[in-house]
């Protein structure tokens, strides 16, 4: 846990004036698996938008490594929550994956063998590969997650972060997720996970980020996964049996 | 067919294959109604221009006019943001505006101008040959033809540079802004390109047909396939068969030809509609038909193996029973006989060995969903193809 590898500091970020994050300050270590927790509307997904500078923030800022994040986009990964997408696009399984590779490509380049190579491999790791030819509109909610996931394995960045990733995924496609986001991290990657299922926190994530418009605590799971702060988050008298 | 003849179907063409490529990224984001306002607004562009001018061939005109096209799109833009009313309300305020103010302007001054109204709806397609380009007193062609040519020249240049920035940022918004493809850029640049065709073609063939080619031949393409390069390239082609298809077609009944060109590309739009092999409406019915008969028998099918009892199993029973209309059952009875998939012996039905292991496939393959169990199940059954 020696670099920080997000850092924001003072971020105030608000829709048409109107302010859903305020003054957050975070810090994420190199090389955690880490979840962002917090109810409906918190910000959660406003707070990986700023940071990979989609949206403006009015006031604070975001360093990647203690960069500005234009100027290290290649160390990024984002897979958004669902939706910013046109589903019937023309465009094959393969393709999206492949536009993954666009980024480190840079403007009119195009991709080649070598990309398609990596997107294949891709594929396969989220056990997609027979679907490389299927148009994206005809894959199920599950399958459109791996695609994603895929999309964001091929980027080759160092830190990854997935809006979401589980939500209508079925146990065993969750499990596979899970799994390749431990590989990340073994690997030394950072990945941060907008994550609602708080039982399964303490098995699948070290670290963790309460979010509720004001940032609650951030820290290692087992210091401060406690009903203390998910009370603080959630509002209600909150008591989930935390099994370590 | 004279040089004249050659030049016009020529020129259509070229027009056509202009607005084929920024039209399917139109249609692509859902926003055919943009070069409709294009269109149209560009009109006080071109009158304020040739106020300036004073020179209606000047190649400012072109400038004045896409300037104007791409203030359509900002305002269009800039009155959605307010989130008062939607896209579409939006470009319908803009563009008869702007039109309406181009129409005046001309109506004011119209008796030195010649720009009349009916020209800039339908364009003079068949005059194109007669306004030549001359370079030092030499011929070179028609004007028009290469206003157009230089046009689709960088049209393509441009497209085949950013293809990949225009897909993904057309897929995804967001996934381009994170990898550092601006889509505001991106955004302009494409409509840079469609107010600059719409300006160059515009003379020559015409507000409507402009968007007419725009559109049609792009939306018949979205229909008939899932690759954004077969699209493009299908496009193009409609819109030339279109453009010359058209010209015949209005030299057979001498009428106009910017409207022959819109009535084969309405045509050609109606027989995709109708007849796309997965998308259009026929194939949509033929598909749920079939799907129901499949749904029925594997229903049947399903019956039959959970009920060894052999009253279950007679012809009369299976029709009350599952509750079919006679019609119904016979199809359903006769495509698992076909398929062998029962035998009928004495009126009473049982699975064959082939109907036992479907069932239990197509049965664990709708459970599971798991795709590679019935790949070679596929071609017999709509039911399993995606
Ligand atoms: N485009 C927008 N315009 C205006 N307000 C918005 C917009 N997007 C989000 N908001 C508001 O900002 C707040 C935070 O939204 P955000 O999407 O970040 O929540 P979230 O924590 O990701 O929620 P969820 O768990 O439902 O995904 C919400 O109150 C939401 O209504
Ligand atoms: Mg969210």
């Amino acid at each position: 846990m020696s670099k920080i590898a997000v850092k924001v500091d003072d971020l105030t970020v608000a829709y048409n004036y109107k302010p859903v994050l305020w003054d957050i300050d975070l810090e994420i270590p190199e090389g955690v698996l880490m979840a962002i927790v917090g109810p409906n509307g918190a910000g959660k997904s406003t707070l990986i938008k700023s940071i990979l500078g989609i949206l403006k923030p009015i006031a604070g800022s975001v360093t990647i490594y203690g960069k500005p994040y234009n100027k290290q986009r290649q160390l990024v990964a984002y897979v958004p929550q669902k939706g910013s997408v046109d589903w019937d696009f023309p465009t094959t399984a393969l393709d999206v994956v492949m536009m993954g590779t666009y980024g480190s490509l840079g403007w009119i380049k195009r991709p080649r063998q070598k990309e398609k190579k990596a997107a294949l491999e891709a594929l396969e790791k989220v056990g997609m590969l027979a679907f490389k030819g299927r148009q994206i509109s005809q894959l199920s909610g599950g399958q459109q997650q791996r695609i994603f996931l895929a999309r964001a394995l091929v980027q080759n960045a160092s830190i990854y972060f997935m809006d979401e990733p589980f939500q209508g995924v079925d146990a065993t496609t969750e499990i596979a997720i899970i799994n390749i986001l431990k590989e990340l991290r073994k690997a030394g990657k950072t990945v941060i996970v907008v994550h609602h299922d708080l039982q399964t926190v303490p098995e699948y994530f070290d670290w963790v980020t309460f979010l509720n418009v004001k940032k609650i605590a951030t820290g290692p799971v087992k210091d401060i996964f406690n009903d203390d702060n998910l009370t603080k988050t959630y509002g209600i008298n909150f008591k989930v049996s935390v099994q370590e | 067919m004279n040089s004249a003849q050659i030049e016009i179907q020529l020129i259509a063409s070229l027009v056509a294959i202009a607005c084929a490529i920024p039209g399917t990224f139109l249609v692509l984001r859902k926003m055919a109604m943009i070069s409709d306002a294009i269109s149209h607004s560009i009109l006080p562009g071109i009158v304020i221009g040739f106020f300036i001018t004073q020179d209606l061939n000047s190649p400012l005109l072109i400038l004045f006019a896409a300037f104007t096209g791409i203030i359509t799109v900002i305002l269009v833009e800039y009155i959605q943001k307010t989130g008062l009313v939607k896209e579409d309300t939006a470009i319908g305020l803009v563009f008869p505006a702007l039109f309406s103010i181009g129409v005046i302007l001309i109506a004011k001054n119209a008796n030195d101008v010649h720009l009349d109204v009916d020209a800039v709806l339908l364009g003079e397609l068949a005059f194109a040959p007669f306004d030549r380009l001359l370079i030092s007193g030499v011929d070179v062609g028609p004007k028009a033809l290469w206003i157009i040519g230089v046009i689709l020249l960088i049209t393509v240049t441009l497209l085949i540079a950013f293809f990949k920035e225009l897909k993904v940022s057309t897929f995804d918004a967001g996934l381009a802004a994170s990898l550092g493809f601006s889509p505001a850029i991106i955004h302009y640049g494409l409509m840079s390109v469609a107010s600059v065709t719409t300006v160059g073609a515009f003379d020559a063939v015409g507000a409507i047909l402009v968007v007419a080619l725009m559109i049609a031949p792009a939306a018949a393409a979205y229909l008939l396939t899932t690759d954004l390069k077969k699209m493009l390239g299908l496009a193009i082609t409609f819109g030339v068969m279109s453009a010359i298809s058209g010209y015949w077609f209005a030299h057979w009944l001498d009428a106009s030809i910017a409207g022959s060109i819109t009535t084969m590309l309405g045509l050609l739009f109606l027989m995709v509609y109708l007849f796309a092999p997965s998308k259009g409406v026929i194939a949509v019915m033929y598909r749920e038909k079939q799907q129901r008969i499949e749904v029925s028998l594997l229903t049947f099918l399903l019956h039959l193996k959970n009920h060894n009892e052999l009253e279950e199993r007679h012809v009369n029973h299976l029709r009350e029973h599952i509750n079919w209309q006679k019609v119904r059952a016979k199809t359903v009875l006769e495509l698992a006989l076909k398929n062998n998939m029962i035998v009928v012996d004495k009126n009473i039905v049982s699975l064959t060995e082939k109907g036992d292991t479907f069932t239990s496939k197509a049965i664990d393959y709708i459970i599971t969903n798991e795709d590679t169990q019935i790949e070679d199940m596929k071609d017999d059954f709509f039911l399993f193809r995606g």
